[in-house]
This record gives structure tokens, C-alpha cells and sequence, in this order.
């Protein structure tokens, strides 16, 4: 076997030696391509005022206290508090929701099952606009609207795309391992807490990175509900502003920008394998 | 199958009283996803401006005629389909390239591979500010700068979002979902079975065949999750469109059309119907793409 393999490229060393350059070379190219935006805004960051304003690309002297500036020229920890209100609240809520929906549409026997799943596939191809309407005029009656309760109260009932994707990977633990459980007598709460939630761990994990960088991104959620309540505002509607408000500052706006991003990046890199797992587990069939 | 074992009568109850306690969640599915929908479909039939909201009452299609024959909304969702097919053809095509560079093996590939994948990470807020000002800034952006450098001072300095804002757009889009796509597509190539690809090497197939008959028609069903849930996301986008064009130069897509109607002009049953168009649109576009991609794979598969 391995003989064969290793005799696939069957041509002389020389096309190896050019197919070797032009993969690393193509390869190179496309990394940096897609990470220059990321660096630039780095780049521009830690530029001096002046400098950031004119065409240079890169840093004549290295202003990393730029980084601290922001946060005297805008209430950030008050920003970043209301950013993690939300999605630590709404993280939270998905893990007590999702999961005993995903339960039972990935693991539980009755009729009409199919019907639901698709309604959840449904709700999960709304794009919030369309909704926003009867729930605005229903939270201005609850009289929360200038608050983050009106994004975070739904995820402790429902949010599709987490049902979803815990279903697929609830669907990759055997059904064998859930029926030894019922056979000794578990009832399915029990099975779902003491099997299931055990063997589905990396899927779990998963799910709430999704739903944490979701929240984390959303711009349109607390556009509508606290854009006129400043007290309310979450990181990425600061941003937004930040740009309208410190004109001139164009290197404390990058600043804010990578203070944003960088949550979402370490976390990434300290859950790559869950991150790349959870995207391909949305294909799994069933 | 023992679930299936208890004798019928006792049984019947006995599994009602097992499944309970997970019987609330499922109801509060049903609640939750589908009763505002049903709530958005009657407003869309009602005349309802918060401004006025003495003159409520029932409206038939006029909303729907509105949303139809306004010239805004009406090339607001032109706009939507561009935007939304370019940017998922684009993506899958630069994702499928890229995916097929990553399923090599060669040194550095893990970190090729985290390289790629960053965009999609950079809150979409912060993608879009950093597109329109870093990179397309006229006067201190990337591509000015650049372009100084390579051709000196004389170098042509265009305003990239007011010369082409639409294609601005949908490059700060594509590059954001490009390692989606590639993600998805990565998968699919890792999970094709070795033993035939090399049975065609073997049999003196070029690279090129076994790509396009064997490659191809296993990644289809990979393809087709890539561009249904990237139609799904981008035929929501606001973040870039609200961002980088405020909608003007022609940008405006039905959810900024819809969210304009919505909270500058409070007209309630008018974004209601705007909404419902966007939801039949997105059916249509993604059942169109799926179809798009599944006919070119057919001629192939045979």
C-alpha cells in the first residue's frame, strides 16, 4: 500500500520540486492575503495620530498605549460588561433550552418529529428582520425595550440554529448507548443528563462557542433594542460610534477594533478543534 | 429495538409519563419560532404606521403592492439577489480552490490553515468598518497605500466605495465567508475515500479526471450545505450594507429596506410585508442555487 502511495506522483523530480513551489507558494500567498486586513488594522493601531491619518503602512514609532486611550475617550469596560451580559446570559440559556429540544428530535420516538425538525430548519432560515416587528411591538408592551432582556430572554426558550446542531451531534452517539440506559431503568431526562450530555461533550462545547461569537457579533439585535439607551450598548454598536465621535483618531478606532476582535481570536485559538468540528457537524446527514 | 418492546396499553401511558419532562422545551419550540412569523403574516396584512396609529385597520395586498411597485424596495431586492448570488458563488468557488490546496500535504499547513480561517472571526461590524475605512479610505487606506507604494507618488488613488460600491460590498462579504465555505468543503475532501483515488491514479488517470469525476460529485453534497447556509446568512446581512454604504449608491438590501421602513418610518405593516418577501426570496434563492449546483454535478456523476 504504502509503496504504491508513495509512487503516485510517478514524474521526475523535477516536476515534484516545481508542484512543491508553486503549493507553498500559492499557499504563502493566500495567508497572508486573507490576514493582511487583520494585520493593517494592528498595524494602524499603534500608529501615532498623525501617522495613522496618511498612507504609511507601516509604524514609524510603536504607540501601544493607544490601546489604553480608548478606553478614557469611551465608558469600554461599561461597553464590554453589557457585551458579556448578553452573551454569557445567552450562552447560558441555549445550554438549558437546546438541549432537551435537540433531546427529543434527535433521540426520542413520536409522531409528528419530522414535522418539528423542520419547523426548527424553518426558524432557523428567518433572518431576524422579518420577525422584528410583532416582537418589538410585544417587548415595548413588556416595557423592556432600551434593555439587552429582549435578546437574551429568547435564548432561555428557543434558538434554532443551536437545536440544530446539537441534534447532529446528538445523532452521531449510538441510540444503543441511550436504550441500555432505559433498560436499567433511567426515564429520559435521566438518560439525557447522565448518557447523553457525557458522551456529547465536544458537540456541546461547540454549540456554545457558536452561540457566544453569535451574540458577541451581533450588530442589528442591539441596534434595535438599546440604540437609543447609550447605558445599554454593547461593544459592537460602540464601534460603530466610536468612528463618528473620535474623527480625527483614526488610530484609536483601529484600537477599539482589535480590543473587538480579540475575544473572538483567543478564543478560537484555544477552541480551534471544537470551532472546525462544529462547522462540519452541520453536514452530517440525518 | 427494546423502545420499541413494552406491550400496548400500560405502555402508552407509561412512555407519556417518561417523555414529560423534555415535553416543554418542545412546546416552547413551536411557540417560539413560528407564532412571530405567523404574527409578521398578519401585520403584513394590516395598515398599521406607530406614527398613526388611530388609522389601524385591514389593507389587503397594499402593502404588497407597495413593497412590488415602490422603485426603492423594487431595486432593493435586485440588489439582495446580486448580492447574495455573487457572494456565495465567489466564496465557494475561492473556498473550493483554497480547499483543495489545504488537503495537500505540506509544511506550515496547519498554519495556512488558521490563517484562513480569521475573517470569519473579525466581528462583522468591525469586517465592515475595516473594509470601509483601512482598506478603502482613499486617503490613508490599504489599497491607496499600496498602491503608492508600488507606483510611487503619481500612483491613481481612486475612492473604491463611491466608484463601485456595490462590488465594495460584496468583496468585504466574500472575504469574510470564503473560510466558511472552505471549512465546509475541507471536510467533504478529507472524508473521500483514499482507496479509489488511488485505484484511478493507478489506472493512469490525470489529476484533472480524478478531480472532476470523483472529487466533484463526492463534494456535492458539501457544495450544496455551503451555498444553502450562505445564501441563509447573506440574504440577512445588515451588518456590511448598514455599515460601509448606509444603503445609498444603490446598495440597499430588503433587510435595510425593511428596518428603514421599520424605525424611520414606524409603518409597521409595510416592513411586515417587505419581511415576508424577504423569506419567500430567500426560499427561492436557495432552492435555485441548490439546483444551480446539483445540474452542473449531474452531466458529471453519469
Amino acid at each position: 500500500m504504502s509503496t504504491i502511495t508513495q509512487a503516485k506522483p510517478r514524474k521526475g523530480s523535477w516536476d515534484r520540486k516545481l508542484h512543491w513551489v508553486a503549493t507553498h507558494s500559492i499557499g504563502i500567498a493566500l495567508a497572508i492575503g486573507f490576514t493582511t486586513p487583520i494585520v493593517f488594522v494592528f498595524l494602524t493601531a499603534v500608529m501615532s495620530d498623525k501617522q495613522a491619518l496618511s498612507s504609511n503602512l507601516w509604524p514609524q514609532e510603536w504607540h501601544f498605549e493607544n490601546f489604553l486611550r480608548v478606553f478614557e475617550k469611551a465608558p469600554m469596560l461599561e461597553y464590554m460588561a453589557n457585551s458579556l451580559m448578553y452573551s454569557l446570559l445567552a450562552t447560558l440559556g441555549v445550554m438549558l433550552s437546546a438541549i432537551p429540544t435537540a433531546y427529543a428530535l434527535a433521540r426520542m420516538k413520536w409522531r409528528g418529529r419530522n414535522a418539528v425538525f423542520l419547523l426548527v430548519v424553518a426558524a432557523m432560515m428567518l433572518p431576524p428582520q422579518v420577525v422584528a416587528v410583532p416582537l418589538y411591538d410585544m417587548w415595548i408592551n413588556f416595557g423592556l425595550t432600551g434593555t439587552l432582556w429582549p435578546l437574551v430572554i429568547p435564548y432561555f426558550l428557543f434558538d434554532a440554529f443551536s437545536v440544530f446542531l446539537l441534534r447532529q451531534f446528538f445523532l452521531t452517539i449510538p441510540q444503543d448507548y441511550i436504550d441500555a440506559a432505559k433498560i436499567d431503568g433511567c426515564s429520559e431526562l435521566t438518560a439525557l443528563v447522565r448518557v447523553l450530555v457525557p458522551m456529547a461533550r465536544p458537540g456541546i462545547a461547540a454549540t456554545a462557542l457558536f452561540c457566544f461569537l453569535f451574540t458577541w457579533n451581533d450588530y442589528f439585535g442591539p441596534l434595535l433594542y438599546t440604540g437609543e439607551n447609550k447605558g445599554n450598548w454593547t461593544l459592537s454598536l460602540a464601534l460603530a460610534s466610536f468612528r463618528g465621535s473620535h474623527q480625527v483618531e483614526w488610530n484609536l478606532t483601529m484600537a477599539a477594533t482589535v480590543l473587538i476582535m480579540a475575544p473572538a481570536i483567543v478564543l478560537f485559538l484555544f477552541a480551534q478543534k471544537s470551532f472546525v468540528k462544529g462547522i462540519t457537524f452541520t453536514g452530517v446527514k440525518g | 429495538m427494546p423502545t420499541q418492546a413494552p406491550p400496548k396499553g400500560i405502555g402508552a401511558a407509561a412512555r407519556w409519563a417518561r417523555r414529560a419532562p423534555l415535553l416543554p422545551a418542545l412546546i416552547f419550540t413551536i411557540a417560539v419560532t413560528q407564532l412571530p412569523f405567523v404574527a409578521t403574516l398578519i401585520i403584513s396584512f394590516l395598515q398599521w404606521n406607530s406614527l398613526a396609529p388611530e388609522n389601524r385597520g385591514f389593507a389587503g395586498l397594499d402593502n404588497y403592492i407597495a413593497v412590488i411597485t415602490d422603485p426603492n424596495l423594487r431595486s432593493s431586492v435586485l440588489t439582495t439577489v446580486l448580492l447574495t448570488a455573487s457572494v456565495v458563488l465567489i466564496s465557494l468557488l475561492l473556498g473550493l480552490g483554497i480547499a483543495l490546496l489545504l488537503d495537500r500535504k505540506f509544511r506550515g499547513r496547519g498554519l495556512v490553515r488558521t490563517m484562513m480561517i480569521a475573517p470569519f472571526l473579525v466581528v462583522p461590524v468591525a469586517a465592515a468598518l475595516l473594509w470601509k475605512h483601512a482598506l478603502y479610505n482613499p486617503e490613508y487606506g490599504l489599497f491607496n497605500g499600496v498602491l503608492k507604494w508600488i507606483f510611487g507618488e503619481s500612483a491613481a488613488q481612486p475612492d473604491w466605495i463611491s466608484t463601485m460600491p456595490l462590488t465594495a460590498v460584496i468583496a468585504a462579504l466574500v472575504w469574510q465567508w470564503t473560510p466558511f465555505m472552505m471549512l465546509i468543503l475541507l471536510a467533504g475532501l478529507q472524508s473521500r475515500p483514499q482507496d479509489a483515488v488511488e485505484a484511478a491514479f493507478i489506472d493512469g488517470a490525470t489529476g484533472f479526471q480524478v478531480f472532476r469525476y470523483l472529487t466533484l460529485p463526492h463534494l456535492r453534497q458539501y457544495l450544496e450545505l455551503g451555498g444553502l447556509l450562505g445564501s441563509i446568512y447573506i440574504v440577512q446581512n445588515f451588518d456590511a450594507v448598514f455599515t460601509i454604504t448606509s444603503g445609498g449608491l444603490g446598495t440597499a438590501n430588503l433587510p435595510y429596506t425593511i428596518y428603514q421602513t421599520f424605525y424611520q418610518a414606524h409603518d409597521y405593516g409595510q416592513a411586515s410585508a417587505a419581511g415576508v418577501v424577504v423569506v419567500i426570496g430567500s426560499i427561492l434563492i436557495a432552492s435555485f442555487a441548490l439546483r444551480a449546483v446539483s445540474s452542473l454535478l449531474r452531466d458529471e456523476v453519469k
